[in-house]
């Protein structure tokens, strides 16, 4: 940790979170360079979700320590010890943490430049005008230039999806996570979604995706990762785990899905 | 044979004579002053220990607990001699006896009473909108203070509103409880002239009269909010004032 410069984007040191007696994630270390797309699967309830979550500290981890960009997440160290932050600073660290989520959690009350700009307005205080305009270069960014007035319930899930995407980049965040983006949407609907990813993967974002997108995986990512049962089982580059898996559980999970 | 009919003693034109008539008018205002300030504080209050109510720190959640329970479970007239007759006798100052007139009495009682039940109506709203919002707006740097005006309660509005109308048409007629109070407010403006010439039912009747102008002008008021608030969630029927104001071509657009 001492050398400033090679730090990963994003740290995790041995990471333990629990919900009551059930342990979700039992010690999850991980690095992702600057500009590398991690793509994480894993059986349902594995705890890749958590990760995430824990990450942008949405859920406060029960041991080990996450940094992203070099400062801890959602906890400050003072003199060796590490005290949780108050909610501004923890605010102010998220704000540079974009998240996608599986239902999109697009605000239904605003419309999809609504939605894009309000945290840019509110959260970065970024004037109004200004605002507008990056908001809907973002939407024409994501295919949805005709849609700035549209509410999400007037949008199809694939498009509801791309807003929530475009809402995530109008902070212009460090990172992104992506929380399986593509679960919940109708076959149809899903390649628009990873179309978007793959351009935003392609012009250096620094991304963790949790999917079952094999084939999108197998393009887009620099290192693929099972985790099972709150561990990383596998890790290696696409080729490697695809063609060629160390372990009996990715085996198996692969042939369950492939 | 004839049946003889009970000769009525009812003259219309008592009414139509009162019914604008100052003493009437005064109390009509009082009437909406007091509801409308009292449903203000009762909104106010109801959002602050509906907040407090779902905080899990229990310093919070007694507190407001514990006024949800009281004044919801005593009657408003009981409140309303509470603190007009109880507190001055309580601390027997003339300064405080003088400042607790009837009228800054009646707004406050009627307030603190509707905040109990309003509480219960914020919260149900806030509990309707979904944990992912909340997960959203955090990840997007609110703060959760933020996240609950920019986000949350604007969602909730829409839960809320509904039942806060009946809550207001219900405060506006409930306000005549202060004649307990000694507020001359439209109920005891029309029991002021009747107990003076005993034309009771005539002005029972206006005062009925100006409580129906009352609730159906808020009526329409309360559908045309929950018009706007329904944006881009789904299609409502027009409503009459959307009717009226397309009608002169100044309808606003509606999307879909």
């Amino acid at each position: 940790m001492e050398t400033y410069g090679i730090l990963p984007m994003i740290r995790c040191e041995d990471v333990h979170k629990r919900f009551g007696r059930l342990e979700v994630l039992r010690g999850v270390s991980l690095d992702v360079a600057k500009g590398e797309v991690v793509v994480i699967a894993g059986p349902s309830g594995s705890g890749k979700s958590t990760l995430l979550r824990c990450i942008n500290h949405l859920e406060k981890v029960n041991q080990g320590r996450i940094y992203v960009d070099g400062q801890p997440v959602g906890y400050r160290e003072v003199k060796g010890k590490f005290v949780e932050k108050g909610e501004r600073e923890v605010a102010r660290m998220r704000a540079s943490i974009g998240m996608v989520f599986q239902r999109f959690n697009l605000f239904p009350h605003l419309t999809a430049l609504g939605n894009v700009i309000d945290a840019p307005i509110h959260v970065r205080k970024m004037g109004r005008r200004k605002a507008q305009e990056a908001g809907r270069a973002m939407l024409e960014k994501v295919g949805l230039a005709d849609k700035l007035d549209a509410y999400p319930g007037q949008l199809s899930g694939g498009q509801q999806q791309r807003v929530a995407i475009a809402r995530a980049l109008a902070m212009e965040p460090k990172v992104m996570l992506f929380d399986e983006p593509t679960s919940a949407l109708d076959p149809e609907l899903v390649g628009e979604v990873l179309e978007v990813m793959k351009s935003l993967a392609r012009e250096g974002m620094t991304m963790i995706v949790v999917t079952h997108e094999m084939g999108f995986a197998r393009e887009v990512a620099d290192r693929m990762m099972l985790i099972d049962e709150g561990v990383i089982v596998e890790e290696g580059p696409p080729a490697q785990f695809f063609n060629n898996p160390r372990h009996e559980r990715t085996k198996l999970f692969l042939s369950k899905i492939l | 044979m004839s049946i003889p009919l009970p000769s009525l003693d009812f003259e219309p034109d008592v009414v139509w004579r009162f019914l604008f008539s100052s003493v009437i008018l005064e109390g009509a205002r009082t009437t909406i002053i007091v509801a409308v300030l009292a449903q203000a504080l009762g909104v106010s209050l109801g959002i602050a220990s509906a907040l407090m109510r779902m905080s899990k720190n229990p310093l919070l959640n007694v507190p407001a607990n514990l006024y949800v329970w009281f004044f919801r479970g005593t009657p408003l007239l009981v409140q309303l001699l509470f603190w007009y007759n109880g507190v001055p006798e309580l601390f027997d100052n003339p300064d405080l006896t003088h400042q607790l007139t009837s009228f800054r009495v009646a707004i406050f009682a009627l307030g603190v009473n509707e905040g109990a039940y309003m509480t219960e109506i914020v919260r149900a709203g806030i509990e309707s909108v979904e944990a992912g919002q909340m997960d959203a707006a955090k990840s997007l740097g609110m703060t959760s203070g933020k996240a609950m005006r920019r986000v949350i309660l604007p969602q909730a509005l829409r839960v809320i509103l509904p039942p806060t109308g009946n809550e207001f048409i219900a405060m506006l007629k409930n306000s005549s409880l202060c004649f307990a109070i000694a507020l001359v407010e439209l109920a005891n403006a029309a029991r002021f002239i009747y107990s003076d010439n005993y034309k009771v039912m005539e002005l029972l009747v206006v005062a009925s009269i100006w409580y129906l102008v009352m609730t159906t002008v808020f009526s329409l008021i309360q559908a045309e909010l929950e018009a706007r608030l329904a944006a881009g969630v789904r299609d409502r029927p027009p409503t009459l004032f959307g009717r009226m104001t397309e009608a002169f071509g100044a309808g606003r657009t509606r999307l879909r």
